[in-house]
């Protein structure tokens, strides 16, 4: 009897998850997944990896991705017929990026994300850009030199262009889910372009010059109301945006020096806390932004020599971050009227009874709000060198 | 009727605790974030409080009965013929939620692990091992729980480790906006899955332990520590998840789980998390299994159990199937129906025996106490 389980026991370890044994050669890994809206349906087009092309041996040349498109009613419905020409199932485990039309984004995205959050398979770890301009098909339909996938280039690019340059921002699902779900925060996403010949684009061909004919591209970001996309910002508001909501990792801002020319300050750490109030039954904001920077550049005659240089040059990048930021506040206050920097939350964390309040027409109170913003620099290092070297060149 | 089986206070703590963890783990920060918001983990701690209350109630009863199991208190009680009534319905409601384990395991695996796999497979391979190990007894079971405590525990540390970074303390602010009412009245269901529900531990203690006395605090110790187990994952869901997103997600703990990013390179290892969920679960199924069975038998007067298990084993696995047509059905079932069941078995039944018991010491004393009926 002992002897007998005992063999059962071993052949059921053989037996472990028969049913849901899938094999690699049965999986279409999908790396990127775009979603348009053609004609009261869904076009969902998936970048697939082509497994043999991206081995280090067996490589035939050919391009190291496929692309499938298919429409339906339904997100689900669409990725389901897209069997009917891809020769494996697609797997979206180790999705990297979903690209959203512009023309679906301004519908509203809501439904179509609802699948994405629903599905088992899928990790809500990638990130969700909007195409610009152009269907997001076009944008999955481009190859891209150093990354010979494409999916990877747009991920890594956004990812490292946050982490450097701060006018991007990586939104995952579930950051972008959480912010369309928010009484008191509008979602925001980056936005992503096609530069050149899309006709080139598609193929290998692209990738075989050093200057490829087609190339895909992070732009501004896209401002929603509710799930649908109202307007783009423009860089410097994108910066302000980043600037205010603590999103600034390292990033480089030119600055005007005290009398002419211009200096460029490389910022190494940047630390901003939002704080709502209710001040005499009014809404109010405090902004503060504590920098921490080098001199990374120096345009013009300035003594760096000088402890109060540096001094001056400190005031001065307050006073003009200040007005990036006051102009991007501007800009969505009085023009587009929608809450993208979560001020809506700060207020209902201080103080949840006037919040409730507020809550229901506070696209009017946000208008209104009172914004205070402090800027605190301070500037450590001024690089290798002390003064400038244009000390010594002659006008 | 078995009596020579003893386990210590020690592995009895640690039962204790898995029982209280059990489903409370999948599911409770679920419930408490669609009551409470933001203010769900407060709720833990409160009913925590409130649930040690209870467990201590248990207590009381079984000081008095230092070496009956509850069936045998029951009908000791009440007396022979109403005593067997009450006995069936405790019964009933052990192996009803044993069953209802069993489906929790099969639609958690069946939603986040292997969606084609046919429940009836996932369940019948569930439902071997608790038959196994009822019939092995309850030695074996509490051997193996005082293994599978460290594995669950060194996960537990591992998940709490490498979720902190992602905690984001504005996720819980406002501090207490759900207010008095609402905590109050959300705890109801995380006291019934943590406390109220261990009444079937009643079928263990005293009856079963070497010590009373220390028993009684591991009692009270192991429902605190898992009390404590379930408000830390609360507390980690509402804070990386959101209020919101805790509120909509069945199993919370899991996305937690899958949230898990350690510089790129400590991430997908929610499959491995899963080992936390099923060694509770399998606890907590096979302690309701046991009370079931041994509950039959003690009402039948039948010598031993064992030849009891393998048959219910089979009803469990079928009830298993059929006990709730879709999860939907079986949330709602358990805000509704199963919270008053449980109050109804857990809580008054209790309660009714204290009364009883006051009423009729005199009466009782006289009757010499034997350890069997």
């Amino acid at each position: 009897m002992k002897q007998c389980m005992f063999g059962l026991l071993i052949l059921s370890l053989f037996l472990t998850g028969c049913w849901d044994r899938r094999e690699l050669n049965e999986l279409a890994i999908t790396l990127a997944i775009g979603i348009d809206k053609v004609e009261d349906e869904y076009q969902v087009t998936t970048q697939v990896v082509v497994p043999s092309e991206v081995s280090m041996k067996g490589s035939t040349g050919s391009t190291t991705v496929a692309l499938f498109t298919a429409s339906g009613e339904t997100v689900y419905e669409a990725i389901r017929r897209m069997t009917k020409d891809s020769p494996r199932k697609i797997y979206p485990g180790h999705l990297r990026m979903l690209v959203i039309g512009e023309e679906l984004a301004q519908e509203g995205i809501g439904k179509s994300l609802e699948l994405l959050s629903r599905d088992w398979e899928l990790r809500p770890d990638f990130y969700v850009v909007v195409a610009k301009d152009i269907p997001a098909k076009e944008i999955l339909n481009v190859t891209t030199a150093i990354e010979s996938i494409p999916a990877n280039k747009m991920f890594n690019s956004l990812k490292m262009s946050e982490k450097a340059w701060a006018g991007t921002h990586s939104i995952t699902l579930h950051e972008l889910i959480a912010d369309l779900t928010s009484d008191g925060k509008e979602a925001v996403l980056t936005g992503i372009q096609l530069i050149g010949n899309k006709e080139i684009g598609s193929s290998k061909q692209n990738v075989e010059t050093i200057s490829p004919a087609a190339r895909i591209k992070y732009d501004n970001l896209a401002v929603f109301k509710e799930d649908k996309l109202v307007s783009w910002l423009t860089e410097k508001e994108s910066r302000g945006y980043s600037d205010i909501t603590n999103s600034v990792k390292t990033t480089v801002t030119p600055i005007s020096c005290p009398k002419e020319g211009k200096a460029t300050i490389e910022v190494i750490q940047s630390n901003s806390d939002v704080k709502g109030n209710i001040n005499n039954g009014k809404p109010e904001v405090d902004i503060n932004i504590k920098v921490e920077g080098n001199v990374g550049e120096v345009e013009c005659k300035i003594n760096l020599t000088k402890l109060g240089t540096i001094d001056e040059l400190e005031k001065i990048y307050e006073k003009e971050v200040i007005e990036i930021i006051n102009e991007t506040l501007d800009t969505l206050q009085k023009q587009y009227k929608t809450d993208i920097f979560g001020f809506g939350e700060a207020i209902h964390r201080s103080n949840p009874k006037e919040w409730n309040k507020m809550k229901e027409n506070w696209d009017e109170e946000f208008s209104n709000l009172t914004v205070n913003v402090k800027v605190d620099m301070k500037l450590h290092r001024t690089g290798t060198i002390n003064n400038s070297l244009l000390e010594k060149i002659k006008d | 009727m078995m009596q020579n089986v003893k386990i210590n206070s020690y592995q009895f703590l640690i039962l204790v605790t898995l029982f209280s963890i059990g489903t409370s783990i999948l599911i409770v920060p679920s419930v408490l974030a669609t009551a409470a918001k933001q203010d769900a983990w407060i709720v833990a701690i409160f009913g925590t409080g409130i649930g040690l209350l209870v467990i201590w109630l248990f207590c009381t009863l079984a000081q008095w009965f230092p070496h009956l199991t509850f069936i045998q208190v029951t009908e000791k009680i009440l007396g022979k013929w109403v005593g067997k009534a009450v006995s069936l319905l405790f019964v009933f409601m052990s192996f009803i939620y044993a069953s209802s384990l069993l489906f929790y395991s099969g639609t958690f695996l069946n939603t986040h692990l292997m969606p084609n796999t046919p429940m009836v497979a996932l369940n019948i391979l569930m439902a071997i091992i608790i038959v196994m190990g009822v019939r092995l007894g309850l030695e074996t079971i509490a051997r193996s729980a005082e293994i599978l405590i460290l594995f669950f525990f060194v996960l537990f540390l591992f998940l709490v480790l490498f979720i902190s970074p992602e905690v984001k303390f504005e996720n819980v602010q406002p501090v207490y906006e759900a207010g008095t009412r609402t905590i109050v009245q959300s705890s109801l269901s995380f006291i019934e899955v943590t406390s109220v529900n261990a009444i079937v531990l009643l079928m263990i203690f005293p009856a079963f332990i070497n010590k009373f006395k220390q028993a009684k605090k591991s009692f009270l110790i192991g429902n605190l520590i898992g009390g404590i187990v379930i408000i830390i994952l609360t507390f980690l869901s509402v804070s990386v998840l959101g209020a919101d997103n805790t509120a909509a997600e069945f199993y919370p703990s899991y996305e937690l789980a899958k949230r898990i990013n350690l510089g790129d390179f400590i991430q997908r290892i929610e499959a491995l998390m899963a080992a936390l969920w099923i060694i509770a679960l399998y606890f907590k199924t096979t302690l309701y299994f046991y009370a079931s069975v041994l509950g039959i038998a003690q009402i039948l007067n039948l010598k031993d159990y064992r030849p009891l298990t393998i048959p219910l084993g089979m009803i469990v696995v079928v009830l298993s199937l059929v006990i709730y047509p879709n999860v939907v059905y079986q949330q709602n079932w358990n805000a509704t129906t199963g919270i008053f069941f449980s109050y109804s078995i857990g809580l008054f039944l209790p309660l009714l025996l204290v009364v009883v018991y006051a009423i009729r010491k005199k009466q009782l004393k006289k009757s010499p106490e034997s350890s069997s009926v």
